[in-house]
């Protein structure tokens, strides 16, 4: 046997070292050990494991109730899954769910209203948060003066619904909506309007924006799907070519504002083919809108409104659709019903008037009924801020003190009343809330379909069950109350019924038409239209608390700090503004500084078009202080029958 | 992968169902363009350089990873393949280019050949303050700072259905299809998601109905006949990408040459 030196013994471990590196290196052990090492260092979070499950759920923000399906590890939600494609925004809801600043438990005011700072608040619990309100309820109902209880709804939805009726049975006639598609057409015409878009073969839009986030989004994404493959024609009136406008059949730049204009021109036109709607004197005034009259006014071609008004009149079904905007709706009452009376005109079966079938009236205590009498009604929200009072203001998931074009006025009526927010991230209304009642995502709640398919968030609960709770600790009126929890009425509530018919009132837009004149007319002090613009997924502002909608905006919308308006090229040029400078825009209310202007002949001459949702005082650190909030310089004339500022076209100078 | 603009609204969809699926980081100020780290890139496009108002149109073109194979199928070399020192970027057999985050030393060169700008950094690590931790998906890892990330066409839903489909019993996993999260989540249904090496798919086979209103993000070897593409290829690597475009404005296609 031959001895084995020390030499070899030297080789063999050497060889022994060299294959064992050699295989360490292809093993891919380096490879991971630096993964893991770098994991190490960089304090990496590793999302843990679990077993995959899908929840099942219905997303009822609207009549569609498209089926969601949520994909589960363990016990955590991952991703949102619809299951036949439909809505936009169910995609935020895991961001609203797991938001890092989400409030957890009821809040009570500690430090000085319309501070930032979480320390302005201290955790309470709902047994005492609901009975330091009910105390104030029953003080203020006692004498009286329940009339001085009001409330500010965000949506028609239940818990919505429960806040009107706890209000009527305090004896207060101020429950208001914030302006919306459905608030301002109720207003307008009695009823909303229900559009059959599914069966329509001529849509004529006046300026709603139908697929940037109008209405109920994902009937009208499905809907144009459907179009596309019928031929359904879309004509799309709006001073901006938007999206909707570029993918239209049919776009009619019209001057801004002048819609209703529009709509009163197609009439006459129709009129002369027999056609009638609305009284003698509302088709008076229609006698008086010639095609040559509204192409003045319009800046649109007699051709044009000519081909239009005959197209509409011989379609099938046709429909004329009201309500400017995407998100952020805003359409004068007068303009409402003068695009609703074509449908009447042509007999559209598309266009049906509804209700929302309410929880009822509720029975008035003797204190009730006597602060019921004296009671100061007002025609919608922004009239109620700008005129109304109140000493106890429950604000159910809006933020008027953002989207409002009064938000500097309820700013300082909020100072001193007792303000109760129901919302689940602290929003700019909710700085100046007394109580912060966290509220729940729609996975959180049940639906009419079964239970939630996640639990509430910590103490997060209904809004509705806390709007049943407090009121169950009111004397005048837990009567009303029979409830134990929302769950009992979310099968029940909300079916559609039958609205009356629409009072075509020519004193209101006879009175509309005389002040569009006012505003139209090229001022020496201010030369310029401002109107809004929206990014559907930030809306009017309520997407701008997730990171992930921030990924997504582009850089000529904001970025970087600086939010950017758009500016016809030949407007810019006269005005001497190049691209990318910095400039104030100044209307008589008052000045938005430093934004960006960016040239685009997407915009008609003479017109800024500002993004809507950007300058949030609060509502998370995502979304806090990004921008201006143009509703600041915007118009404020109130309308009298939806008492909401007509704010969409505002003139407006820029330095 | 094709993507109809003429159906696409610009709704945000797939960028936010992207960013879920993908745990895209969560920054200090995600609306900051030159740092952010994105899959897809929700490109708003206009045509008013040679329009003016009312001649105007406006468009979103869904932009990702345009999976590129360069010109030899068989030998793919994507622009962005080849420069990396560490083979951190690679072509699968189902031609989908990958990226392992943990094997990038961050060096960059992909992200600048990328023709497509594709390829986002990590400048920070990310911040998934509170409870957003929560909704990270096990199967896509947190890229550490300092790494290069890109889109790879959802991969690991793939894995996913691979598993399912083993689970109950398939046996051949070529067979597997998937849908990318973009895909899923567009309310009308721009995108269609396929193989394109199988002529029956409803993706080559939409492709082949749609000649006239297909293309490809600047490629400008497209519009040229055969022989010229051979000849320009011999001197060349062209991307020659895998996401195709439909849409029925010529203005769209245009701007998409070079100039
Ligand atoms: S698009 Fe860019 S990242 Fe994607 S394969 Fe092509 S070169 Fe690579
Ligand atoms: S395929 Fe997946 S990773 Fe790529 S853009 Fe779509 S969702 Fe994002
Ligand atoms: S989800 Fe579809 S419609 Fe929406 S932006 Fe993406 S591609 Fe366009």
């Amino acid at each position: 046997m031959k001895k084995i030196e020390r030499k070899d013994f030297l080789k063999i471990g050497g060889g022994a070292v060299l294959g064992g590196l050699t295989g360490y290196v292809f093993s891919g052990a380096p490879f991971l050990g630096m993964q893991w090492l770098f994991e190490w260092t960089q304090d990496q979070h590793v999302p843990p494991g679990g077993s995959e499950s899908y929840l099942k759920t219905l997303c009822e923000a609207c009549p569609d109730k498209c089926e969601m399906s949520i994909r589960m590890i363990g016990e955590r939600a991952v991703k949102i899954e619809t299951s036949h494609s439909g809505c936009p925004f169910g995609q935020n809801a895991l961001q609203l769910l797991y938001h890092a600043e989400r409030i957890d438990a009821p809040l009570k005011r500690t430090g000085k209203k319309g501070t930032v700072k979480a320390s302005a608040f201290e955790r309470v619990s709902w047994e005492s948060a609901l009975k330091d309100i009910s105390v104030r309820m029953n003080k203020l109902i006692g004498e009286k003066k329940g009339h001085l209880i009001a409330g500010i709804n965000k949506d028609y939805n239940l818990s919505a619904a429960l806040l009107d009726r706890m209000l009527k049975a305090a004896g207060s006639s101020s429950a208001f909506y914030e302006p919306s598609l459905k608030s301002l057409t109720q207003a307008a015409l009695g009823g909303y309007v229900d559009y059959d878009f599914a069966n329509t073969d001529y849509i004529l839009s006046f300026g709603a924006r139908l697929l940037e986030g109008w209405g109920s989004p994902c009937a009208m994404n499905r809907a144009f799907v459907d179009w596309k493959k019928k031929g359904t024609k879309l004509v799309h009136v709006d001073t901006i070519r938007t999206r909707t406008a570029s993918i239209a059949d049919q776009w009619l730049p019209i001057k801004p504002g002048t819609e209703a204009v529009l709509a009163l021109g197609i009439a006459n036109i129709l009129k002369r083919m027999g056609r009638a709607a609305g009284g003698y004197d509302w088709m008076a005034v229609v006698n008086a809108y010639t095609p040559e009259k509204t192409a003045e006014i319009t800046g649109l071609q007699v051709k044009q409104i000519e081909e239009v008004a005959n197209a509409f009149a011989r379609a099938r079904n046709p429909i004329a659709v009201a309500g400017r905007g995407g998100k952020g709706v805003s359409s004068s009452s007068a303009e409402i019903m003068a695009v609703y009376a074509l449908n009447a005109m042509v007999g559209s079966r598309g266009a049906v008037l509804k209700r929302t079938a309410g929880l009822g009236e509720p029975a008035l205590s003797a204190n009730a009924a006597a602060s019921l009498r004296e009671a100061k009604r007002h025609a919608g929200l922004d009239d109620f801020i700008k005129n109304g009072n109140f000493e106890i203001l429950f604000v159910n998931e809006a933020d008027p003190l953002y989207k409002s074009a009064y938000g500097a006025e309820l700013e300082g009526k909020l100072e001193t009343a007792l303000v109760v927010a129901v919302t689940p991230l602290l929003n700019d209304t909710a700085l100046y809330a007394d109580y912060v009642f966290p509220s729940l995502s729609f996975l959180e709640a049940d639906t009419s379909a079964g239970s939630a398919p996640l639990k509430p968030y910590r103490k997060a609960i209904h809004a509705g069950d806390a709007i049943i709770g407090l009121a169950k600790m009111v004397d005048d009126i837990k009567g009303s109350f029979p409830w134990n929890a929302y769950v009992d009425l979310v099968k029940t509530y909300g079916a559609p019924i039958g609205a009356g018919g629409v009072n075509y009132n020519a004193q209101v837009l006879k009175e509309f038409l005389s002040s569009l004149e006012k505003t139209l007319k090229a001022s020496e002090e201010f030369p310029l239209s401002l109107v809004p613009v929206e990014l559907t997924f930030v809306g009017d502002g309520d997407g701008l608390a997730f990171p992930f909608v921030l990924k997504s905006i582009d850089e000529k919308t904001y970025s970087q700090g600086k939010l950017w308006v758009q500016i016809n090229r030949d407007t810019a040029d006269r005005e001497g503004v190049s691209e990318g400078e910095r400039i104030d825009i100044e209307s008589s209310r008052g000045e938005i500084g430093s934004v960006r202007a960016h040239l685009t002949d997407t915009v008609a001459p003479d017109t800024i078009a500002v993004p809507l949702g950007f300058g949030h005082k609060a509502y998370t650190r995502y979304a806090r202080d990004k921008g201006v909030n143009p509703k600041e310089i915007m118009a404020n004339d109130i309308d009298p029958l939806t008492g909401a500022a007509n704010w969409w076209l505002t003139r407006v100078k820029i330095s | 992968m094709a993507i109809d603009l003429d159906k696409c609204t610009g709704c945000g969809a797939c960028a936010i169902a992207c960013a879920q699926e993908n745990n895209m980081p969560i920054f200090e100020d995600d609306s900051d363009i030159p740092k952010r780290v994105s899959f897809l890139e929700l490109m708003k496009v206009t045509n008013d350089r040679d329009a003016k108002y009312p001649d105007v149109e406006v468009c979103y073109i869904p932009k990702m990873c345009q999976q590129c194979e360069g010109n030899d199928p068989k030998n793919p070399k994507p622009p962005c393949v080849s420069v990396c020192p560490v083979v951190a970027t690679d072509v699968g057999d189902d031609g989908i280019v990958s990226q392992v985050w943990s094997r990038c030393i961050g060096c960059r060169y992909c992200q600048a050949s990328c023709p497509y700008e594709a390829r986002a950094f990590n400048w920070w690590k990310p911040r998934y303050e509170g409870d957003f931790k929560n909704s990270l998906n096990p199967e896509v890892s947190i890229a550490s700072r300092g790494t290069v990330v890109k889109c790879q066409f959802c991969s690991h839903i793939w894995k996913r259905e691979r598993d399912r489909a083993v689970e109950n019993g398939v046996l051949d996993i070529n067979a597997v299809t998937y849908t990318p999260a973009c895909v899923a989540s567009c309310p009308t249904k721009a995108f269609v998601f396929g193989d394109l090496n199988d002529p029956d798919s409803e993706l080559c086979r939409l492709l082949e109905k749609e000649k006239d209103r297909k293309f490809r993000l600047v490629h400008t070897i497209d519009e040229k006949d055969e022989k010229t593409r051979e000849k320009l290829m011999h001197i060349k690597n062209f991307p020659n990408p895998k996401v195709y475009y439909l849409t029925s404005k010529a203005w769209i296609r245009e701007m998409m040459r070079f100039k």
